[in-house]
């Protein structure tokens, strides 16, 4: 079953622009200069339930801003798009409900409460009763091996502690596709491969989607069957991985792949 | 409903470990209590003397009542939170929850002023008490449409003071509006009953929000009649409405306008 599909979406972002010195900053005042930035240019791609997709480019690709429109953040000037049958911009609060998203570099956590707290919160503002939060609670607890901390602020934990607090937080109303924007960003190798194999697990357990970005190769490797590459607002590549290595056969690693690809595509457009 | 009370409760919880932090801010109040004090007492330097319809004790406990608003009402989530959020792009990671992004923030706000309000209030009253003495005519009637009305009018407070950081979806800085809207609260509606303004201020004055955040429910306090609890409940309730009528337009329209840069 199909849980996301885009048809030629697209978004253009009007940025300020200044001319350089004193001057330019007294002729923004009179004549305020903006140029556009088509940050996403008529992106098409569709994923199927259970599927474990990584959604990378370089910075200013246009990732970021496709997934806040596929989450419903943004509203895109142009296409079509449903995730899980539902219009992201209309629906956003129906669709909230069977989505989780994990923004690796904001933190969604109350930091002044424990874990714990955070989850109870987190649980009412799903509508889940108290006694459905407490067993997901239990369940996620010992699935992402929270119970050392689960009772310590957030703001005493370290940086590993948080990013799976963040995840169950995500995963407390048992989402149905998660969208994970550099979840292991900042993290140290041996904290990262746990939440790769915690990412896998909820995938296999729970046949849970996984949209994934991230600039980390063995985040895209190690937990990704298929890949789509975007550079400058568009597709360059969408392929299977197994595909994808055997296609640049002789390349040693991933990274040299998608090195290529990249530098292939040329310039980048601003980072969005 | 169940998740705002949810957010008010999780906002308390965090508040309560700053308590002791809110009452730093108890020198402050009583220092502007003590100067409006003894300003009040050179005015009325005849005993049983009446300034606009007020005796000493009413203006001194007016004052009172409305600083006790103000500085009950002070809030970092209408403010700079909610500023914060929209020019920074975090109100995205807000956004794809299911809540209302405004109806959030005001939970917040209120789980902010429960813990201050309380503390102030038991100092202005202590004040009043011991500096001023009782309020004669101060019942039970005029104590529960005081509450009622002080609760309506730190409401109305925030959904303005939000609706102001709304336009920040527009605009790169709304403070200098916050200033202008807090010094018309803090200057023209706390210090002095709208009845000392020129009459043909007055009903100018009534249309701003000082009548309904602070002169009604201070007037409430110091000079209780059933007819003008009524007067002042319908102006609340219509502010409120128009407030929230406001708010929910402006959120529309501006969402719709965000832009969240840094990938």
């Amino acid at each position: 079953m199909e849980v996301i599909n885009a048809q030629d979406l697209s978004k253009t972002f009007r940025v300020k622009r200044k001319e350089k010195g004193m001057r330019g900053s007294f002729q923004a005042i009179f004549h305020p200069q903006t140029q556009m930035i088509r940050a996403v240019d008529q992106v098409s791609f569709s994923v199927e339930e259970g599927e474990m997709l990584a959604f990378i480019g370089p910075n200013g690709a246009g990732k970021s801003t496709t997934i806040k429109m596929l989450t419903g953040i943004l509203y895109p000037d142009g296409g079509k798009v449903e995730v899980l049958g539902l219009d992201p911009t209309r629906k956003r609060k129906q669709l909230a409900y069977q989505i989780g998203t994990v923004f690796g570099q904001k933190e969604q956590l109350w930091v002044h409460l424990t874990p714990y707290d955070n989850f109870r919160f987190f649980g009412a503002v799903y509508d889940l009763t108290d006694s459905e939060t407490e067993r997901r609670i239990g369940e996620l607890s010992e699935i992402f091996d929270l119970a050392d901390f689960i009772n310590t602020p957030v703001r005493n934990l370290s940086l590993g502690q948080r990013i799976r607090c963040e995840i169950v937080a995500s995963l407390i109303h048992r989402p149905r596709v998660l969208f994970l924007d550099e979840p292991t960003i900042g993290l140290d190798p041996v904290v990262k491969e746990s939440i790769r194999s915690l990412i896998r697990q909820m995938n296999r357990e729970f046949n849970t989607t996984i949209f994934l970005t991230s600039h980390d190769v063995g985040d895209i490797e190690k937990l990704c069957r298929r890949i789509i590459i975007v550079n400058s607002g568009q597709i360059v590549l969408d392929d299977s991985m197994e595909h994808l290595k055997k296609h640049y056969m002789g390349r040693e690693t991933l990274e040299d792949i998608i090195m290529e690809i990249y530098q292939s595509e040329g310039k980048v457009a601003m980072d969005s | 409903m169940r998740k705002y009370i949810v957010i008010y409760r999780s906002v308390l919880m965090e508040n309560l470990q700053y308590a002791a932090s809110v009452a730093m801010g108890f020198v402050s109040y009583f220092i502007i209590i003590y100067i409006f004090l003894k300003l009040w007492n050179s005015m009325y330097a005849e005993p049983g003397s009446l300034i606009a319809g007020y005796g000493r004790e009413q203006m001194i406990w007016y004052v009172m009542i409305t600083e006790m608003i103000w500085f009950g009402a002070r809030s970092g989530a209408v403010t700079r939170q909610a500023t914060a959020d929209i020019r920074g792009g975090n109100i995205a990671y807000q956004m794809n929850k299911p809540y209302h992004y405004a109806l959030y923030i005001l939970a917040r706000y209120t789980g902010e002023w429960s813990v201050r309000l309380p503390m102030y209030f038991v100092l202005a009253v202590a004040m009043g008490l011991v500096m001023v003495g009782p309020l004669s005519g101060f019942g039970p009637f005029a104590a529960l449409a005081a509450v009622v009305s002080i609760l309506l009018g730190i409401t109305i407070n925030g959904v303005f003071k939000l609706c102001i950081s709304l336009f920040s979806f527009w605009i790169e800085d709304t403070n200098p509006f916050q200033w202008l809207y807090d010094k018309l609260i803090l200057v023209i509606g706390t210090i002095f009953p709208l009845e000392i303004f020129p009459r043909a201020m007055q009903p100018f004055l009534k249309l701003t929000p000082i009548y309904t955040v602070c002169y009604g429910p201070a007037k409430l306090t110091v000079d209780f009649t059933p007819e003008k609890f009524l007067e002042i409940l319908g102006a609340q309730l219509l502010y409120l409405a128009v407030g929230l009528g406001a708010m929910f337009l402006v959120y529309g329209k501006g969402v719709k306008k965000l832009y969240v840069n840094g990938g």
